[in-house]
């Protein structure tokens, strides 16, 4: 299978996606995600303990007034604390009493009295409530924990201090303060758009009130907003339907969104401050739909309610920028304004995005995506007739369910209920879209199974929408039946029915499917970038492809998929990522010696440069693409005038001396694997394979039929001696090229041609004089006082001029970039040189010419072979019998290589060359002078293929 | 009633907020409103009109326009005979789109899809709005990608229906028998057909006229 192939080759790269997505959670993890805490709370210490919750304007305590007698339930249970919150529950009924405790409500905290064997402690919170705490377990413990929450209060003080006015934002508190403390003409808190524009639904007056009640006789014994206790009836009350006066209060306190508004009281503004008048893809995107945000509630017709949401969205767009905004967001918080504040909301829409609904509205909206597969997983696996209809008549499921999910039923049902729906969902998680997803199906299901396209399956469910007020059973005969409304029907079903889908069998289905939906995601996005890419000349769509992984490959940080983190490449990036496909710029032994690593340096950081079009000192992905193209030319030509480039720093076609000495360098540098024997180039493997064919022509004598020339297997060739030649090669042609350079180096003035006119004399053979001349010049050209330059045409004269530089332009350079590989053959590619003699040997047809041509030239004459090797073959296959021939010519230069050989590049070189492991004179000797022009080894290699199609 | 039924799959396309979903609103149901919520994932509806001797079932999908819900078009456009490329004449990034859009669909949507680009809000520069993207330059690009161009406003109601008028004579009629199967399902119901043939000067118009 190859999606499944394709998947497993990806799957590193995946898996490091993965544990960020679905991380296996840390023991703190899911203890901030149980009590809705932020990000700060980490469990500093816990305990067992009997704690008891006695309000301070409970009825019980009235009753312990008259009495004497403390009547309060005992909970036992695990007691936590961390920086910032005291939270308990019931270890035998966990949802008895869960209690969430901002230390900043504590006002004291005593040793209590009446218990002599095991620490107690009377905690007195800033309404006079207060919680005893005995402490179960030894006593050095118990005293540990008690050291730990000094600490905690003593490091909060300053939250302390704001807390009243913290707290004159809740209408909990108002609620509390008004009744109970006789406080008549206290004003009500800010509130959402709702408190003026009314609230959705149309609600009896009477039956808000009642609501009401219920909330404030719950706040009186149990506490409220910072310093609560959570038990059953709390999830009763909301059940029932939240009044809308403290709807967000209470959504505020069952996401937690209320903890990050406390700890953080000034951010909401400060975002906002600090971003005004920007401008930025969010804020124009925002802008198209202010105006398309729950058009029906009447606040959103004016000013004032579209510059609430305007605020509340711009300053998540800048506290989020990898999400920045996503249609259905306006939806969702138009939704939330009209029951909060715009710091209310704008905490709980961070919330709600980043803890909720994780990756709906993220710039790949993975979660969005993800979410539709598990609900169609539910949907197949809860009510299969359904889902086989559906896949018959191939209904699009997620036209109808997709909205649900992400306006959370704001554009589907009317608003009343919608926030019924949220009512919930704050309170139990993102389980609860997918219940009433499922009872939305389930209640609709006989009528579906009627339905034969995607019109008729959306006619039916939107009807059911505008009927949700209506009788759910209008034919009953019991009255009590009758009055059912279609939306209680639908809660009991999705709460009822389908609270058999856990949070826990989401996480699971989620994890299922992330793989490959991140994969779809990754294909579409990489698909739809290569689309958009500019034209290249050189690099293959194939190629782009590879580019495209390497790059992304790269950048650790921004998860395709997920549409997350930076998408540029900075300079490290840049060094790791040329390194997974460039021979040159892969680890080696090189990289312990300083001066390579400088070398190294100092060449990537101008390829960099010239790459970095926008000077962000950050490349994108159409910088690299744009870049390699250049790089990866064939032509010789252009290949020279890119490079030359590079060290052309002002761009006026000339190189000045430093410059000179720093293309040298590079040159240095980018030859190294060769130098080093890393890599053969294409002279070297020419060399082995006449060697091999010369031996295998003595082995047969001059009898060899061409039937014979088989695969030589058994040959054995002497790599060190390859190795060893190549590397003088190279070595010679770095000390050649800084000689010439400063030969034929010009005064500033002179003209072009002269250069042109001086090489020419050159390579006629018997120049010893000129040569001489020639390296008094280059003297001169190295005193600063005498300022001489490189133009190109010189430059590319003395590239031309050695066969290793020319064919490192002509095809090494681009033959060790390695673009056409992809991404997973890559990392093998760093093959060990044993394997790539092996190569060489195995190319069995290149060998079998030489043979052929030696044969031929045997059989007519043996001088021929001499002749030919001498003009035609490459340096190492007739090094022994070019020794002699070409000594004293070799000997001068020598001469010249080191009394020119300005003393900082000696050093250099013979760094390099230790490095090899061979010492420098007696390789040298070997070494033949620069010839004259050679016939481009490039052409004659191509000619040889040739050969062979035109003999078989 | 008309044994010759063809249903045509039209998929609209285009940035966000130029009026795809307008467009549908004028097609489908001659109205339009001013502050429409935008589409969330997608729309799918319906309208049957008369062309000629031929009614056309259009089963309309209609898409969100936001960057970042790109990923799901794919699975709209998917066997789609038709697409309408919409950008808006008063925002030139939206033709940038478009023109992502036209080269998306050539490469990934069924081969031999006639696509339709069309500029709306053609109301906005008569009423004194600053046309921002020229109709030769849209021409150009329809000429050369091999499409039909309108420029439309779904606020009056000008030049829309031509645009699916257009697009279902584009549209090769299939022959009853071949469909015989295909829309077994089909109920034909009357209400709200509209005659495109007599349309042009008709009623539609005079109704824009009243925004
Ligand atoms: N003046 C004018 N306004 C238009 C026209 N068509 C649409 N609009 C307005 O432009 C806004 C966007 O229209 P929609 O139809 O929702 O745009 P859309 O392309 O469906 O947008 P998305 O669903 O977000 O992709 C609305 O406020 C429309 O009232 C038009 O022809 N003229
Ligand atoms: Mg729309």
């Amino acid at each position: 299978m190859s999606f499944l192939g394709s998947l497993r080759q990806k799957a590193s790269f995946w898996d490091k996606i993965a544990e960020n997505f679905a991380p296996s959670q840390t023991r703190d993890e899911k203890f901030r995600n149980e009590y809705k805490l932020p990000l700060e709370e980490s469990i500093i210490d816990d305990t067992n303990a009997d704690l008891s919750f006695i309000s301070a304007y409970s009825k019980s305590k009235e009753l312990k007034k008259k009495e004497g007698q403390a009547m309060a339930y005992v909970y036992s249970g695990k007691l936590f604390l961390t920086p910032h919150y005291l939270v308990f529950r019931d270890a035998f009924d966990n949802s008895s009493c869960i209690m969430i405790l901002n230390v900043s409500t504590i006002k004291r905290v005593e040793r209590a009295p009446f218990s002599s064997y095991a620490l107690s402690l009377v905690v007195t919170l800033y309404s006079g409530t207060q919680v005893l705490i005995q402490f179960i377990g030894v006593r050095y413990r118990s005293e540990q924990f008690c050291e730990q929450l000094k600490k905690c209060l003593k490091g909060n003080i300053d939250h302390a201090k704001a807390l009243p006015t913290f707290l004159d934002s809740c209408y909990s508190e108002f609620l509390l303060r008004k009744n109970l403390l006789q406080m008549k003409d206290i004003k009500a808190p800010g509130g959402g758009l709702g408190q003026k524009f009314k609230y959705p639904g149309q609600n009896t007056v009477a039956k808000e009130k009642a609501k009401l009640r219920l909330w404030f006789n719950y706040f009186r014994e149990n506490g409220a907003n910072l310093a609560i206790v959570k038990n059953y009836t709390f999830e009763k009350l909301i059940r029932v339907g939240v009044p809308s006066r403290i709807r967000g209060e209470i959504w505020e306190l069952c996401s937690g969104s209320v903890y990050l508004r406390q700890q953080s009281p000034h951010e909401f503004q400060e975002i906002l401050a600090k971003n005004e008048g920007k401008t930025s893809q969010a804020v124009e995107e925002i802008e198209k739909d202010l105006k398309r945000s729950l058009p029906e509630y009447s606040a959103y017709q004016t000013e004032e309610g579209i510059q609430r949401l305007r605020r509340v969205l711009t300053a998540y767009s800048w506290k989020n920028p990898d999400v920045g905004y996503c249609q259905a967001m306006n939806i969702v918080a138009a939704g939330l304004l009209i029951f909060m504040t715009e710091e209310q909301a704008f905490w709980c829409l961070s919330k709600l995005c980043d803890c909720y609904v994780p990756g709906y509205y993220s710039k790949t909206m993975y979660g969005t995506l993800l979410d539709q597969k598990v609900f169609e997983a539910f949907v197949q696996e809860k009510m299969p007739v359904l889902w086989e209809h559906i896949e018959k008549y191939d209904i699009q499921l997620s036209v109808v369910s997709l909205p649900w999910f992400l306006s959370l039923f704001f554009t589907s049902m009317p608003l009343e209920y919608a926030v019924r729906i949220m009512d919930i969902f704050f309170m139990n998680g993102s389980k609860t879209l997918f219940q009433v997803a499922l009872a939305i199906l389930r209640i609709n299901g006989e009528d579906l199974l009627e339905a034969e396209d995607d019109g008729m399956f959306i006619a039916i469910l939107k009807n059911y929408f505008l009927t949700l007020d209506k009788s759910s059973h209008p034919e009953s005969a019991d009255p009590k039946f009758r009055q059912i409304t279609k939306f209680q029907e639908l809660l009991v079903t999705a709460f009822k029915e389908f609270n058999i889908i856990t949070e826990s069998m989401v996480t699971q289905h989620r994890s299922k499917y992330q793989n490959g939906i991140l994969q779809n995601i990754e294909t579409f996005v990489k698909k739809t970038q290569l689309r958009h890419m500019p034209k290249t000349f050189h690099l293959e769509e194939f190629e782009l492809s590879n580019i495209y992984d390497l790059f992304y490959q790269s950048i650790a940080t921004h998860k395709i998929g997920m549409g997350t983190g930076s998408s540029n490449m900075d300079f490290p990036v840049f060094v790791g990522f040329l390194a997974k496909f460039c021979d040159w710029c892969k680890p080696s032994d090189s990289d312990r010696n300083p001066t390579y690593v400088e070398q190294k340096n100092e060449f990537l950081k101008r390829l960099f440069k010239k790459w970095d079009s926008s000077k962000t000192g950050e490349l994108t992905l159409n910088d690299v693409v744009y870049g390699l193209d250049k790089l990866v030319t064939n032509d010789l030509l252009e290949s020279i005038n890119y490079f030359f480039s590079l060290y052309d720093g002002d761009d006026d076609g000339q190189l000045q001396r430093e410059e000179v000495l720093q293309i040298s360098e590079g040159l240095l540098f980018l030859t190294d694997p060769w130098k080093t024997g890393k890599f053969v180039d294409a002279l070297t493997k020419k060399s082995i394979e006449e060697s091999i064919a010369e031996q295998f022509v003595k082995e047969h004598g001059g009898e060899v039929k061409m039937s014979d020339v088989q695969l030589p297997s058994g040959v054995t060739i002497d790599e060190e001696k390859f190795k060893a030649e190549q590397s003088e090669r190279y070595l010679q042609a770095a000390s050649n090229f800084l000689q010439r350079s400063f030969e034929y180096a010009q005064p500033v003035e002179l003209e072009k041609d002269i250069n042109l006119i001086d090489l020419s004399n050159d390579d006629q053979e018997g120049a010893t004089e000129k040569r001489e001349f020639n390296s008094l010049k280059a003297n001169a050209a190295l005193d600063p006082t005498h300022p001489k330059v490189i133009n190109l045409a010189t430059f590319r004269m003395i590239i031309l001029a050695d066969e290793s530089y020319e064919l490192l332009f002509s095809q090494t350079l681009r033959d060790s970039i390695h673009t056409s590989e992809s991404v997973n053959s890559s990392d093998t590619k760093n093959k060990a040189l044993r394997n790539m003699f092996d190569g060489i040997i195995a190319d069995g047809r290149r060998v079998a010419e030489s043979v052929r041509r030696r044969v031929d030239s045997v059989a007519t004459k043996g001088s021929i072979a001499s002749t030919e090797s001498n003009s035609n073959q490459t340096t190492h296959s007739n090094a022994v019998s070019a020794v002699s021939g070409n000594a004293q010519e070799k000997t001068e230069d020598l001469d010249d290589f080191t009394t020119e050989q300005p003393g900082e590049h000696e050093e250099l070189l013979s760094n390099s060359w230790i490095e090899m492991g061979d010492t420098g004179d007696d390789s040298l000797k070997q070494s033949r002078p620069l010839r004259s022009i050679q016939p481009n080894p490039v052409e004659s290699e191509d000619n040889q293929p040739d050969l062979i199609e035109f003999e078989t | 009633m008309n044994s010759s039924v063809t249903s045509i799959k039209l998929v609209l396309l285009g940035e966000a907020a130029v009026g795809k979903s307008s467009i549908v609103l004028r097609f489908v149901s001659n109205d339009f409103s001013e502050n429409k919520e935008p589409t969330i994932g997608a729309a799918f509806l319906t309208q049957r009109v008369n062309i000629g001797e031929q009614t056309v079932k259009f089963e309309i999908w209609d898409t969100a326009g936001q960057e970042r819900f790109a990923s799901l078009a794919p699975m709209y456009y998917r066997n789609a005979q038709a697409a309408l490329v919409v950008y808006d004449i008063t925002k030139p990034q939206s033709f940038i789109k478009a023109r992502h859009w036209v080269k998306e669909l050539h490469e990934q949507a069924s081969k031999g899809i006639v696509i339709a680009l069309v500029g709306n809000k053609l109301d906005m520069i008569e009423n004194g709005g600053e046309r921002k993207v020229a109709k030769e330059e849209a021409e150009k690009l329809a000429e050369e990608e091999g499409l039909l161009f309108f420029e439309t406003s779904a606020k009056s109601g000008e030049n829309v229906n031509e645009v699916f008028l257009g697009i279902g004579e584009k549209i090769p009629i299939k022959k009853p028998g071949e469909q015989a199967n295909e829309q077994s399902g089909l109920r034909i119901t009357d209400d709200q057909r509209v005659d495109l043939t007599n349309s042009v000067n008709g009623p539609v118009r005079s109704a824009g006229c009243n925004c």
